[in-house]
Order: C-alpha cells, then sequence, then structure tokens
C-alpha cells in the first residue's frame, strides 16, 4: 500500500457512499433480478386491467400522476396547446379567396427566408381592383421554415396562421415540404375552420360604417 | 456668396434662391412635399414653414391663437410667430431663420402632418411606395402621434389608369401638384389638372387625353407618396429588398445618370431611378430609358455559340484559335462597339495592336427619335468614347465595302447591333471567312451572322466608362452578378488574345483604366470596380 500516495482528504460537503457488501445474494444478481422483474409485472398488470376495465388515466392532464406515461403514438396523440404553431395555413374572405393581400410583410420579417410570394392585381372590373393586390403565388418552404411565428406577427390582414394544429411534417422528398397556395388554403385550424374570425369591412360592403367608395358628393 | 443663419449655421445663397434651395444645396433637408429643386415652387403642402427673425427695424408678425393648458384644462391666449414657407421666401443676406430649432416650427410640422394624413387610407402593405415614402418618413420624424379625426375617412378614386404607364391612387394622393408641374414645366405637356376644392382635391387627365408622351414615369418619380405607381413596378418588388447601383442609362448618348435597382436574391433588375446630376439629366429620364432596364435580362447572350449552337466558352475560344490563329493580320479587322465601355473597347484595341492590325472600325444602335429635352437620336451610350479612344477607327458602312471588296475577310466585332439595317448587309457579312462576335446583346446582325459568338456582360453585370455626347466621361457600377457564362467583355477579349498567343497584361478594370487616365485617376475608382 505504500506504494499509493495518500488519499486528499474529503471536501466538507463529501457525501460517502456506502457500499454494499460483496455476499453471495449479491454477487449472483438473481435476487435484483427478481425484483426488478416484479416491479416490471405489476406495470404490466395494473395498465392491462386498467385498459380493460376502461380506466387508463389520461396520458396528458394525469400523466404526472403515478402510473402509465406512455402513449400509443401515432394512434394516440396529446394534444397540442392552444397556441401550438403548426404549419402554416392561409385564410379565406366569405367568398373563399384568400385574405392575403401579398404585402410581403411575412417574408420581411421572416428570419429564414422561407416566404415567396408573387403579387398580383385584380382584374378590371373586380370590386377589389385598387383597393388590394392578391398573391399569384405564395409559397413556404415548410423544409426551411423555422416556426418561429413573425409572420404570423407581421400579417395586417390575419391571413396567415399557424393554428392548424400539424406539426412539421416528415416527407421523403424535399420538393413535397413546399407547400404553394393551394395546400396553404386547403389546411383548417384546429377548430376545423378556414375563415378568419377577425371579419373585416371594406369599404363598399354593407357592413363598412363609412362613405361608400361608389358614392359621389 | 451672401450668408444667412439656419439654426445658427451660415448657409451661403445665390442672390433670388430661396431659403429651402440654399439648404438643400448644403446637403440640409427642410421637410417638404410640393417643393422640388428642378421645379417651381407653389407652396402648398405648408410642411416646410420656418420661423423667420424680423430685420431689426421691423415689427414682428404675431398671431393671437388659444392654447389647451393641460394643467388647468382651461384655454388660455397666447401668441406665436407666423411662420414662412421656405419655398417662397427668398433667402436673404443675413437674415436668421429657425428651422428645427423652433418649437413653434417643430409644432406646425406635426399639425401639417396629421391633416395631410386625416384622409389617408394607411393601406402601406399593399402600396408600392412603402419605404420610399415622404408621408412615411416625415411620420416617424415629425409627428410620432396618432390622428385624432375619428370619422370616417373620405374616399376617393383609386387605381385610375392614366395611361399606359401611369396609374393613380386619389386618396393618397397630398395635392403636392408636383405631377401637374412636372407635366407643365419640363415634358411641355400640360395633360394634368387638379379638380375640385379641400378634401375632394383630386388630379385628373385632360378630357379625351391620356397621359402618355416620353416623360410619363417621372411623374411617378416626383410624387412624394404612393399616389402615382407605374404599370411596369407596381407590385413587383417591395423596395427594402431592393438594392440600388449606381448606373448609366444605355439608351442613348444623353448618358443620363440613374440608379439600377435590383434583387440581389434573385439577382433580378426591377426598375431604374433617375440620379441627380446638373450637368446630364438635371432629375430627369425619359420613358425609353427608365424601360431600358430591361435589357439587363432581356436578349442577353448567355452562353458561348460556334456556329449558332450553344457551346462551352472553352470549345468557342479553341474555334477562335482555329478561324483566326494564321490570318494574315492586314485581313483582320476590329469592330470596336459603341455600345460596349471603354475598358472593353480598350482591350479590344490593345489585341489589334499587338495582333498588328490597323483595320478599326466601329459599330453601334441604329439612329432613332429625339427631342430637344433628353432623347438623343444617338442610340449609343459610348459612340463619342470610342471615337476619342480611336479616332482613326472608320465607321460600319467603310466596313462592308471593304468586306465586298475582299479587303477584310476576318472580322473580331465587341457588340452585335449595326446602324445599318440594310437588306445586303447580312450577305455581305456572310462573305467573311470568320466572324468572332463579342456582345452582351443578341440584337443585331453581327451575333446573328457570327462564327463565333463569346457572351460578355451587359452594363449592368460590370463596372464601365461610358462618354456621353458632352463628352463626359461617366462611371457605371456593377448591379447584378454576370449572368450564365457571361464575363465582362475585356476578359473576353483577353482570353481571345491568349488563344492567339498574345498577353494584353491585364487582369482588373484599374489596370485598363490606369493605362488610359494614368495612375492617378485609377486610384480614385469605387470599390466595386476593384
Amino acid at each position: 500500500m505504500a506504494a499509493f500516495p495518500k488519499k486528499p482528504a474529503s471536501p466538507t460537503n463529501a457525501v460517502t457512499v456506502q457500499y454494499v457488501d460483496k455476499t453471495l445474494t449479491t454477487q449472483s444478481y438473481l435476487p435484483a433480478i427478481v425484483k426488478g422483474l416484479g416491479v416490471s409485472m405489476s406495470h404490466f398488470f395494473r395498465n392491462t386491467k386498467e385498459m380493460v376495465l376502461g380506466k387508463r388515466p389520461d396520458p396528458v392532464t394525469e400523466r404526472l400522476d403515478p402510473g402509465i406515461t406512455t402513449i400509443s403514438y401515432p394512434e394516440q396523440k396529446r394534444p397540442y396547446p392552444q397556441r401550438f404553431r403548426g404549419v402554416h395555413r392561409l385564410t379565406t374572405r366569405l367568398d373563399g379567396s384568400p385574405r392575403c393581400v401579398a404585402c410581403l410583410c411575412c417574408s420581411t420579417a421572416c428570419p429564414a427566408q422561407c416566404i415567396f410570394i408573387e403579387a398580383g392585381e385584380y382584374p378590371e372590373g373586380d370590386k377589389r381592383r385598387g383597393y388590394e393586390r392578391f398573391p399569384v403565388k405564395f409559397v413556404i418552404d415548410e423544409l426551411r421554415c423555422i416556426f418561429c411565428g413573425y409572420c404570423v406577427e407581421a400579417c395586417p390582414c390575419d391571413a396567415i396562421r399557424m393554428d392548424t394544429g400539424v406539426h412539421a411534417v416528415p416527407y421523403d422528398s424535399r420538393d413535397q415540404f413546399i407547400y404553394d397556395k393551394g395546400i396553404l388554403l386547403s389546411l383548417t385550424g384546429v377548430d376545423g375552420s378556414r375563415q378568419t374570425n377577425n371579419p373585416r369591412h371594406e369599404p363598399g360592403d354593407k357592413s363598412h360604417p363609412g362613405v361608400d367608395r361608389l358614392h359621389h358628393h | 456668396m451672401p450668408t444667412f443663419k439656419l439654426d445658427g449655421r451660415e448657409i451661403p445663397f445665390e442672390p433670388g434662391e430661396s431659403i429651402i434651395k440654399a439648404a438643400w444645396r448644403q446637403g440640409i433637408e427642410i421637410p417638404h412635399y410640393c417643393w422640388h429643386p428642378g421645379l417651381s415652387a407653389p407652396a402648398n403642402c405648408r410642411m416646410c414653414l420656418v420661423e423667420i427673425k424680423p430685420a431689426p427695424n421691423q415689427r414682428p408678425v404675431m398671431l393671437d391663437i388659444v392654447e389647451l393648458d393641460r394643467a388647468t384644462g382651461e384655454y388660455k391666449p397666447v401668441q406665436k410667430p407666423k411662420l414662412m414657407p421656405a419655398c417662397q421666401m427668398p433667402a436673404v443676406e443675413g437674415q436668421e431663420v429657425f428651422s428645427d430649432s423652433s418649437q413653434h416650427v417643430k409644432e406646425a410640422r406635426s399639425h401639417v402632418q396629421e391633416f395631410l394624413l386625416l384622409n389617408h387610407p394607411v393601406d402601406c402593405p399593399i402600396c408600392d411606395q412603402a419605404g420610399e415614402c415622404k408621408l412615411q418618413d416625415y411620420w416617424l420624424e415629425h409627428q410620432g402621434t396618432q390622428k385624432r379625426m375619428r370619422d370616417e375617412p373620405i374616399h376617393k378614386p383609386k387605381g385610375v389608369v392614366f395611361g399606359p404607364t401611369i396609374v393613380y391612387d386619389g386618396e393618397r394622393c397630398v395635392m403636392c401638384t408636383r405631377c401637374i408641374r412636372f407635366m407643365e414645366e419640363v415634358a411641355k405637356d400640360p395633360v394634368l389638372e387638379m379638380r375640385e376644392r379641400g378634401n375632394l382635391n383630386e388630379i385628373f387627365v385632360a378630357e379625351g387625353r391620356k397621359l402618355d408622351g416620353n416623360y410619363t414615369f417621372m411623374v411617378e418619380h416626383v410624387c412624394p407618396v404612393g399616389a402615382l405607381t407605374t404599370q411596369d413596378f407596381r407590385f413587383k418588388a417591395r423596395v427594402w429588398f431592393l438594392r440600388s447601383a449606381k448606373s448609366v442609362c444605355q439608351g442613348c448618348a444623353t448618358g443620363c445618370n440613374a440608379y439600377l435597382d435590383y434583387d440581389p436574391r434573385y439577382n433580378k433588375a426591377h426598375r431604374y431611378r433617375p440620379r441627380d446630376n446638373e450637368a446630364v439629366n438635371k432629375f430627369w429620364m425619359c420613358d425609353p430609358g427608365m424601360l431600358s432596364y430591361k435589357r439587363a435580362h432581356e436578349g442577353r447572350i448567355t452562353e458561348a455559340r460556334v456556329g449558332q449552337k450553344s457551346r462551352a466558352t472553352k470549345e468557342a475560344l479553341a474555334e477562335v484559335k482555329k478561324l483566326l490563329g494564321d490570318v494574315a493580320p492586314e485581313h483582320v479587322a476590329f469592330v470596336l462597339g459603341a455600345q460596349a465601355s471603354l475598358e472593353d473597347n480598350w482591350s479590344l484595341l490593345a489585341l489589334a495592336s499587338k495582333m498588328g492590325s490597323s483595320r478599326l472600325y466601329w459599330t453601334g444602335a441604329p439612329a432613332g427619335a429625339s427631342d430637344d429635352i433628353l432623347i438623343s437620336a444617338d442610340k449609343s451610350s459610348n459612340q463619342k468614347g470610342v471615337l476619342a479612344l480611336a479616332p482613326n477607327a472608320k465607321p460600319y458602312s467603310v466596313l462592308l465595302d471593304d468586306v465586298r471588296g475582299g479587303v477584310v475577310t476576318h472580322v473580331v466585332a465587341l457588340g452585335s447591333a449595326t446602324p445599318a439595317a440594310g437588306a445586303d448587309d447580312a450577305s455581305t457579312l456572310g462573305m467573311l471567312r470568320a466572324l468572332v462576335a463579342i456582345a452582351a446583346h443578341d440584337d443585331g446582325a453581327l451575333t446573328a451572322i457570327a462564327h463565333v459568338v463569346l457572351p460578355a456582360c451587359s452594363w449592368a453585370e460590370a463596372p464601365g466608362t461610358y462618354v456621353n455626347k458632352d463628352g463626359l466621361r461617366q462611371l457605371s457600377d456593377k448591379a447584378l452578378e454576370p449572368i450564365g457564362a457571361s464575363k465582362p467583355g475585356w476578359e473576353q477579349v483577353a482570353a481571345v488574345a491568349k488563344q492567339l498567343g498574345h498577353d494584353l497584361g491585364i487582369k482588373r478594370v484599374k489596370e485598363i483604366r490606369a493605362a488610359w487616365l494614368g495612375t492617378e485617376a485609377a486610384a480614385h475608382a469605387s470599390p466595386a470596380e476593384q
């Protein structure tokens, strides 16, 4: 022993480890294995009993309680919180046209530069001509998106939302992540709605409080 | 030069000059909408109000007003000085003017700004002017409060098509009348007018007319707000995505100074904006010139061609060696391009002298319409420069004669367009045994018939010097990255020279400039060209 240097003094906050004595019981491991199996089997029987009786605790609200904490994804899914930012969607007006006016505020705010918009003008004779423009192309690269939600914050028209409840989806090729206007308009909010609940009163609408644009002074 | 004091700073002025213009010359901006250095001053926006200290022998003009005392909630009578529009008041020797340093002026600006925004639709997200709008800038700088009017704003015509180029939005208009005055004073075509009064004011086009002619784009350019937008740029891009390069218009020999606005993300040019140059274009540009930014993309040659078939540049250069490798130099003609930069032409001249050929010709675009405002009949941007560089270069018609006479059998040309468009031109060029064209655009007889075409950069993709019709040497900066396989013209010429066994000894633009300007001028080259 003299060949080894002396142990340094223990620091004051050191915890002394109590080693289990090396006996035949511990060295053979068998009692510990049986004990562990017992824990597993007791969970197995309790879960089976709860499943058969239909008394399984909710994996979301009661998952912190002792008991089952595992869910069978993807058959079972944990509901996401209300403000969860999922895949984008474009909201529509009453007539089904996109609310987006192609102002490019979202693509300006986007730190990942994943939004491409091509603006167009309404045709001659359309009541929105001169007042608004619309997106001829609206493309989001969901692979590049970092789901920060800045686009939703930036939108002055409540036209883009991330309330689909769909999280970033894995696909098997990159081009499937390119969501165009059609896909974005087809997605609904978690409540199944396509329209926004912020109706906008435009000059010319009956709901508009002020002077009609066709009103001649 | 006499001076006056603006906020305590001495400002020199020409006698008769207004306060705002004298300040503008010194780089001090007194906020304004209706005033424009190139137009008359109607003083109708009231944004440039300043306080002027009366001369010692004059009584100050004071106005009695009431002011809300926020502590007591009562109005109390006070006095304030009568403010004067800086665009109308001629500067007077020794006069003291207060702009940013006067609280009265600051208040007046805030109130004028609030008035101008009373009926504004605040549709900045869909307005093309957003990002370069005076209403936005001055709101932030001088107002910063919400409007107090809670009524529905007045609605006016929107999206009114004024002509083939311009769309008008009455709700955004602040009635500065700059567009009216531009058409009257500069374009000499008083086609715009104002009608109604007060809230119902609007700009309209004279009965039976359209806003057309050669200077309609400038109407949009002088508009300080988004009331006038061009059909061409409308909804194309947001200005904050664009970068500007100091460019020179290539439309004609006037050489108007312009900013070429381009989107660096897509390497795409979007528009021209006139760049002030008192010696050339003042503040203006013509419509064909404003639209000529499109040539940055239209008709570009992006690949080398051998016998009109696309090839790699390497193969094309090998073909050049085959065609020109062992030809007697007296049969090789060098055609300088009046549409190419001085740098490109200089390198072609260098190649000619290395090869020992003195057969120099020049070509350019065919002449076109002209007017007495800006447009020049000479549609080549650099004819003066080419002729200054090579005074003995002969015109294109002489080249055709020499080809017919069999004196010239091989041609190396810079550019594509030719001044003559005769029917037998093509057949004459067809007599050549070799025609090597180094060109950016595919818009003329030379590239259409060339045995080898080498893609050159357009003016937007490489820095270049151009000499306008008055002999003014102007620099155009690089905006876009070279498109396709194109390289600056002088690089292609140097590559041709290398194939033929000559070394022009140039690797950078500034070496070319040093060669004809001397090292002193090259040292002043902007960083973009190095």
